[in-house]
């Protein structure tokens, strides 16, 4: 990890949500110990103790002062999680960016936003999941036992998109409902513990890290996001140029 | 023959007279021989004009958008949209037509050309003429053509920014036209993401005559490949070649902007007109003080490791918070440099001012030069440039010219034309330092050095052209390289014969390296049948006598001239080993027999009579 290079920036120019989030990478790569988080971050962290073996929660943290926008980490999410058989053999896909679970949102002034799923503590998404639970108490959203990522049971979801509603108006809406059926996708599964994108980012501007987040405070949309980037980037200037909303 | 892997095999067709929407298949005889971008597009517009001479600014002229087969894979680099069209800039000295031109082809990089293949297309061809503004929508099948009376007149930036919000959606990509490009401007070019450019060659002037300002493209598809897992061992050694190198890191670190100051200390650069080759202020505009006192940030185009692309904001009075990219190696000389430029921040506002308002910089940087010299050694007054002091090195003047070709006002009527044109207006011996050939002006590198790159000039296919090549054998690899998608800076980072045994695993032509080579050899020579049928021929292969009569004066290479008698060697000699007619610069029949081009012989006896 990267923490000693993450930590020596200066915090001083850095706007709130920033600066708050570079508390949280510098909080959260010092390892899975347990954390002094300060007054900064009163709850917003759930970083978990290694042992117990316990499924720990974990993510993919984005370093927007890394990320050049070329969008590989898309076509290496879709590589891995669209494969395809050939000859009796399960090969990687050609990486459609289409079908990735992380998306990159361009920005003028330039600023290029990477958007995955945060998996929030809370999980707004499953909340919002009409489906009754089962007797394993999944909803048809539900945590994927092993990673603790978010998944999707077709065969009990009812496509009434209530769960890319919330994360689109409670988190980042990393949740984009499928253009024919209305099934929730995109959610980042984190390639089975192994994340592709951050593997193959040719910028490090990638990082998984245990723990992960309650929302409050990383959660913004793309737009909100650039903005704080951009101001920070080029200065006021910057922001004066942009109409964000819509 | 049968379908060929790795294409859709159909161009998305768009009449903007008649309002038609349709697919054009296209023969995949085509696609295996033109392979892609510039080739297939020059196939393309040999089909399209089945005679010559064609106004480029009629509805009979094609625009292209076209990608490669690399395209919409994540192949390093595989970036590129190539632009083709006849060009609306270049002229013959003699031709029995009066719209006589040359063919034009513009790389742009950024993330438009994947987006193509993405909505399920190889390329775009937009015909015919729109009577009034509209934009093109295509969001994979669903295809629009759009009124966009409301953007017209628009600069690009902030039209980038207004024409996102129209569509709803960050993940379409874009590419536009500036007022340069609707006031028909022959040097506009087409610009993308507020910065990037299809800027040689006229393109955005094209798109002007047909009344388009945009296109809009997303998409969820993607062509299959022929073996996919070979292909995929391939990538993921590309990948890994590209990974760490000093070269990509130079790229990553300074852009094209490390060649400012290279150049200049080896007398290649452009400077005050391309009177000189060395810069003694090159240090206040160049990369590292760029990246110093400018530069926040680098981007990258879609899948490219490089990351040349840097952004940030001009710190100091004047024009302190302008946020742009640059400078690159040709905007910060032809804004910079050429004009004898010192301020880092004038240099930015320029170049800021030049992309909103839809210039090529190339062109017009060349424009602004020539009329400065001319004015400095009083060929022209103040009147002649509506009261504009032009001097050496006078931001000031710099952005009203670039306001007044832009639109199109009292001078810029004149200068919008292009060197040659004023040449030929103001006359006096002017046409010495008039640095164009066949009407396209030369790129940011000089040629007092360098005769390598005067036969790169003089014998490229768009008019005057830095990326030609300077021999035969380079040409025909780098017109390999625009028929593939990737970026010609990435070239370099696909080690060996990785290219060409990518496009197999891609295809499967079942073509050797050299055949592959041979397939760039032919796109060359269509393209220079395409020009020798509208009447070039070899005095239009002619290089601005400053560089044989006027030596540098000073820096390390003070005194150096090119010598008239060898580089007319040179020429020669570059004939015969293209297998050309010496004097009438005509391709023989026998290579042309050779290249499979059989099907342009009687066009070129017919051009001959």
């Amino acid at each position: 990890m990267k923490d000693k290079e993450l930590s020596n920036r200066g915090l001083e120019s850095v706007p709130p949500i920033l600066q708050n989030r570079r508390s949280f990478i510098k909080t959260i790569t010092i390892g899975g110990a347990a954390l002094t988080v300060g007054a900064i971050f009163p709850t917003s962290l759930t970083a978990q103790s290694s042992g117990g073996g316990k499924p720990q929660r974990s993510m993919i943290l984005v370093d927007f002062d890394k990320c050049t926008g070329c969008r590989t980490c898309e076509t290496v999410c879709a590589q891995f999680n669209q494969q395809k058989v050939i000859n009796g053999e399960a090969l990687w896909g050609l990486g459609n960016p289409y079908f990735a679970n992380i998306r990159v949102y361009p920005f003028n002034p330039d600023a290029d936003v990477p958007i995955v799923c945060l998996m929030c503590k809370d999980n707004p998404c499953i909340e919002a999941c009409p489906v009754e639970p089962d007797e394993q108490g999944h909803k048809a959203l539900y945590r994927d036992t092993k990673t603790l990522a978010i998944r999707n049971n077709k065969k009990r979801c009812i496509a009434c998109g209530s769960c890319a509603e919330a994360c689109r108006e409670k988190r980042v809406g990393a949740i984009i409902p499928n253009k024919e059926t209305n099934h929730p996708e995109r959610m980042c599964n984190l390639c089975n513990g192994d994340p592709q994108c951050v593997k193959y980012c040719p910028y490090g501007a990638l990082t998984h890290v245990k723990g992960g987040l309650d929302g409050r405070h990383y959660a913004v949309p793309a737009e909100k996001i650039a903005e704080e980037l951009i101001h920070r980037w080029y200065g006021s200037a910057g922001l004066q140029r942009t109409p964000y909303k819509g | 023959m049968k379908k060929l892997h790795g294409y859709f095999g159909i161009l998305l067709d768009v009449d903007l007279s008649t309002g038609q929407i349709s697919h054009r298949e296209v023969d995949p005889k085509d696609l295996q021989n033109f392979i892609g971008g510039r080739g297939l597009g020059m196939k393309l517009l040999w089909d399209l004009l089945p005679k010559p001479g064609t106004d480029p600014l009629s509805e009979k002229n094609p625009l292209l958008f076209m990608t490669g087969p690399f395209s919409g894979f994540p192949l390093p680099s595989a970036s590129r949209t190539c632009v083709v069209t006849k060009s609306p800039i270049t002229s013959p000295l003699k031709s029995k037509y009066p719209g006589a031109s040359t063919v034009s082809y513009s790389n742009m990089g950024g993330f438009f050309g994947p987006e193509i293949r993405f909505a399920g297309y190889d390329g775009l061809l937009v015909r015919g003429k729109s009577d009034k503004p509209v934009y093109l929508y295509i969001d994979d099948g669903k295809v629009e053509i759009r009124d966009a009376q409301k953007f017209w007149g628009q600069r690009t930036d902030p039209f980038d920014r207004a024409f996102i919000k129209e569509l709803g959606d960050r993940r379409f990509r874009t590419c536009y036209i500036g007022p340069a490009g609707e006031n028909l401007v022959p040097f506009a070019s087409i610009i993308n993401t507020a910065a990037r450019a299809a800027g040689r060659g006229g393109t955005g002037c094209v798109m002007g005559s047909k009344k388009l300002k945009a296109i809009a493209i997303r998409g969820s598809r993607q062509p299959d490949v022929a073996k996919h897992k070979q292909f995929l061992e391939l990538l993921e050694k590309a990948r890994k070649d590209f990974a760490g190198t000093t070269n990509t890191e130079n790229w990553r670190r300074y852009g094209t902007g490390s060649a400012l100051i290279r150049s200049s200390d080896g007398g290649s650069q452009a400077v005050k007109n391309f009177r000189e080759g060395t810069f003694q202020h090159i240090d206040k505009i160049g990369g590292i003080t760029a990246r110093r006192s400018i530069w926040q940030r680098d981007f990258a185009c879609f899948v490219c490791p490089l990351a040349c692309k840097k952004s940030g904001v001009a710190p100091l009075e004047p024009f302190s918070g302008l946020v742009h990219d640059g400078p690159e190696y040709e905007t910060g000389t032809m804004l910079g440099a050429n004009l004898l430029i010192t301020s880092m921040n004038g240099m930015q506002k320029a170049i800021y001012t030049a992309d909103d308002l839809g210039l090529d910089i190339i062109s017009v940087g060349n424009v602004i030069g020539f009329l400065m010299e001319a004015y400095e050694k009083r060929l022209i007054n103040k009147k002649f440039l509506d009261g504009i002091d032009l001097t050496w090195g006078n931001v000031d003047a710099v952005l009203k010219m670039l306001s007044k070709i832009a639109f199109q006002e009292g001078v810029g009527k004149a200068a919008g034309k292009g060197v040659k044109f004023l040449a030929e207006t103001i006359g006096k011996d002017s046409r010495k330092f008039a640095i164009h050939c066949k009407g396209h002006t030369f790129a940011a590198w000089n040629c007092h050095v360098s005769p390598g790159m005067g036969i790169s000039y003089a014998t490229a296919n768009r008019g005057a052209c830095h990326l030609n090549g300077r021999d035969v054998h380079i040409q025909n690899a780098i017109a390999l390289t625009d028929t593939t998608g990737v970026c010609l800076f990435a070239r370099g980072g696909y080690q060996g014969n990785l290219i060409s045994d990518i496009l197999e695993t891609i295809s499967n032509r079942g073509w050797s390296e050299e055949q592959y080579t041979i397939a760039g050899e032919r796109v060359f020579n269509l393209e220079k049948c395409l020009n020798y049928r509208e009447g070039f021929r070899k005095p239009d292969d002619s290089i601005p006598d400053r560089f044989f009569e006027e030596p540098l004066t000073i820096g390390p290479h003070k005194g150096a001239v090119l010598d008239r008698k060898e580089f007319e060697g040179m020429l020669n000699k570059y004939y015969q080993k293209r297998d050309w007619d010496v004097n009438t610069t005509r391709p023989t029949d026998q290579k042309l027999k050779a290249l499979g081009l059989d099907f342009v012989l009687p066009h070129l006896d017919s051009a001959d009579t």
